[in-house]
């Protein structure tokens, strides 16, 4: 390493960075579920009750 | 991004190579360890990235007191301690994480000509006051203090909200957040009642994996492996 | 999370504006006449089957008068779209081995609304051996075995041995729970308390795994916004012994509620240029919400002063009877 870190000024820039680094904000969590879930009716598909399918036509009866 | 010196290699890069190295000694893998051999003295960013590890540069030195007295080893964590004290309107977690590097340099460094200084006065009202979690994003955070012998009063502090703590243990694997996960799971591996239905093993090795690597991620789980025998 | 009694005002407020909105959407509650043959069953009986579960609920639990004729009113609608019953008869001799009919009577049966022609046909089929059959969902199962024991059919497994394979059962670690597993955490325990009703059936294992645990998963669901799981942990939540009341998390669903009484399923509520397409977004997190807000609302009521809130069984308001701030209000 050839460059000379101990400028003042980089050391001010780098207190910043410590600084923030170690105070830093959370990240946005990410929410990811399986693809199973899936979304919309599969989703409520889940919940009280759920029908097979196919279900029986008019015209099997 | 604070603005890099010509050619420099970004702090976290530096951060990140030096956490590697510690999470390869707390494994004992690697060469033998020596925080002046990954973290240069007079190297501005080098004392920066043993700053924010904080005591973390030191945590191998718990594992096995090889160290010179007055040596190189001495010699950086003083620069560091001196370049980068928390200033007048430092955070909390700095003034902690400063706290933690000069108590871990009383406690594994000792023996040197130079006393060290005292650690500064850190206040803990957050450990009530806090809500959850909050309280576990930030103790995370100070992560590095979770080492033995460091902060007996925090952790006994801490021991009163293991129930919160595992709470946000199981928030920040939802939201992925594997660094927050892994902080607190390993301060939970320090303290007593974790619940047994968190799982804490099976969590610290599940974070590893998910986090692919992540070098600080690697820093915490194996530290909680290797000073408190949990994790896989 | 608090111990505390509650915000009964908040809670009243909630339950009575999602009624409110239910009740204007009865046309879309309304069975079509193809529903046994071609329509989709989980955009007509589904939604009605709930309808007549978690207003069966209300309806003979929530302290106030004005909330329990709403929910009963709607109940009685339900059933009156099922023709009195004559629905699940042509359900049944349509899909013979299908569980759902027998779920969905079974709210009807448990509140004295049973139809014998029904009863004759399930004499039979859920007799049979391929009925005992166990279904891949353990959960389902339980939905099953609590519709057996409301019409009164035998049980057709071990209804603890079946809540050992389920999510809930197993106790997983906290942190591992999908999306998917978090319902089946909540319908496993509205199962096996009947939908709130006798929360002493959770066991004291049971209910410490979800005491620990319930806080991190609301915590977590409300910010992904998804208000129907959110309103599920918190009726949850209300089956514990000593119930504990989230304030900030009741604050977070109420914010979600819109003015005119509706709940999004995720997010914020969609701009209902087409109505139909609304009551879906709907229906779901509005009911399960007045479902959750009533159960909170009586898990904070005169017992808790008392230990043991949720220790014996909920029973009709008449034998607790609870001021209600609501009917004050003209």
């Amino acid at each position: 390493m050839v460059t000379d870190r101990t400028a003042p000024t980089e050391t001010t820039i780098l207190a910043a960075e410590v600084e923030g680094l170690l105070d830093s904000a959370e990240p946005h969590g990410v929410f990811r579920d399986t693809r199973e879930c899936g979304a919309g009716l599969l989703l409520l598909a889940l919940l009280l009750i759920s029908p097979p399918t196919p279900r029986p036509k008019t015209d099997e009866r | 991004m604070a603005e890099q010196a010509q050619g420099a290699v970004p702090l976290s890069a530096v951060i990140a190579d030096a956490a590697t190295g510690v999470a390869l000694a707390l494994r004992g893998e690697g060469d033998p360890y020596a925080v002046s051999r990954i973290l240069r003295q007079g190297d501005a960013a080098s004392l920066a990235a043993l700053r924010v590890l904080g005591a973390d540069a030191l945590a191998p030195y718990a594992l096995d007191h090889r160290v010179c007295p007055g040596g190189d080893d001495e010699m950086v964590v003083r620069q560091a301690l001196t370049a980068y004290p928390p200033g007048t309107d430092a955070s909390e977690v700095s003034v902690w994480s400063y706290r933690g590097l000069v108590e871990a340099s009383h406690s594994y460094l000792s023996g040197g000509a130079e006393p060290w200084p005292q650690p500064p006065q850190a206040a803990a009202g957050w450990v009530t006051a806090d809500p959850w979690p909050k309280l576990a994003h930030r103790v995370s955070q100070l992560a590095a203090l979770a080492l033995p012998g460091l902060a007996p009063g925090l952790a006994d502090d801490l021991a009163t909200r293991t129930d919160d703590l595992a709470r946000g243990f199981v928030r920040a694997v939802r939201r992925r957040d594997w660094l927050q996960a892994a902080g607190v799971g390993r301060w939970l591996s320090r303290l007593p009642k974790v619940p047994q239905t968190l799982g804490l093993d099976a969590g610290l090795a599940f974070v590893r994996q998910m986090s692919d690597g992540e070098p600080r991620v690697a820093v915490h789980v194996a530290a909680a492996h290797r000073f408190y025998g949990r994790g896989w | 999370m608090t111990g505390g009694r509650g915000d009964p005002g908040l809670l009243d407020r909630m339950v009575g504006n999602s009624l409110g909105w239910l009740d204007g959407a009865r046309p879309f509650f309304r069975l079509p006449p193809n529903v046994t043959t071609d329509a989709d069953p989980n955009l007509t009986l589904k939604p009605l089957g709930e309808l007549a579960e978690l207003t069966q609920v209300i309806a003979s639990l929530h302290p106030c008068a004005g909330i329990r004729e709403t929910a009963g009113g709607l109940f009685a609608f339900a059933w009156g779209e099922t023709r009195d019953g004559e629905l699940f008869a042509e359900l049944v001799r349509g899909e013979p081995f299908a569980t759902y009919p027998v779920e969905i009577y079974g709210a009807f049966a448990r509140a004295g609304r049973r139809n014998a022609a029904v009863e004759e046909l399930l004499s039979t089929t859920a007799r049979l051996r391929g009925w005992r059959v166990a279904r891949d969902d353990h959960t389902r199962t339980l939905g099953v075995l609590n519709a057996e024991r409301r019409i009164g059919l035998p049980q057709h497994a071990d209804f603890d041995a079946v809540l050992g394979h389920t999510v809930l059962g197993r106790l997983p670690e906290p942190w591992a729970l999908d999306r998917r597993a978090a319902y089946g955490v909540t319908h496993d325990v509205f199962h096996l308390t009947d939908w709130g009703r006798t929360p002493r059936r959770l066991t004291p294992d049971l209910a410490g795994y979800l005491r620990l645990w319930l806080p991190s998963w609301l915590e977590s669901w409300l910010e992904e916004q998804l208000w129907d799981l959110a309103g599920e942990l918190l009726a949850v939540s209300a089956c514990l012994p000593d119930a504990p009341y989230d304030s900030a998390a009741w604050q977070r669903l109420a914010g979600a509620q819109a003015a005119d009484g509706s709940v999004p399923e995720t997010g914020t509520a969609p701009c209902p240029d087409d109505p139909a397409e609304a009551f879906t977004a709907c229906y779901h997190s509005t009911l399960v919400t007045a479902f959750a807000g009533t159960l909170a609302r009586i898990a904070a009521g005169p017992s808790a002063e008392g230990s043991g809130a949720a220790a014996t069984d909920r029973r009709a308001p008449s034998a607790h009877p609870l001021r209600c701030e609501s009917e004050a209000i003209p």
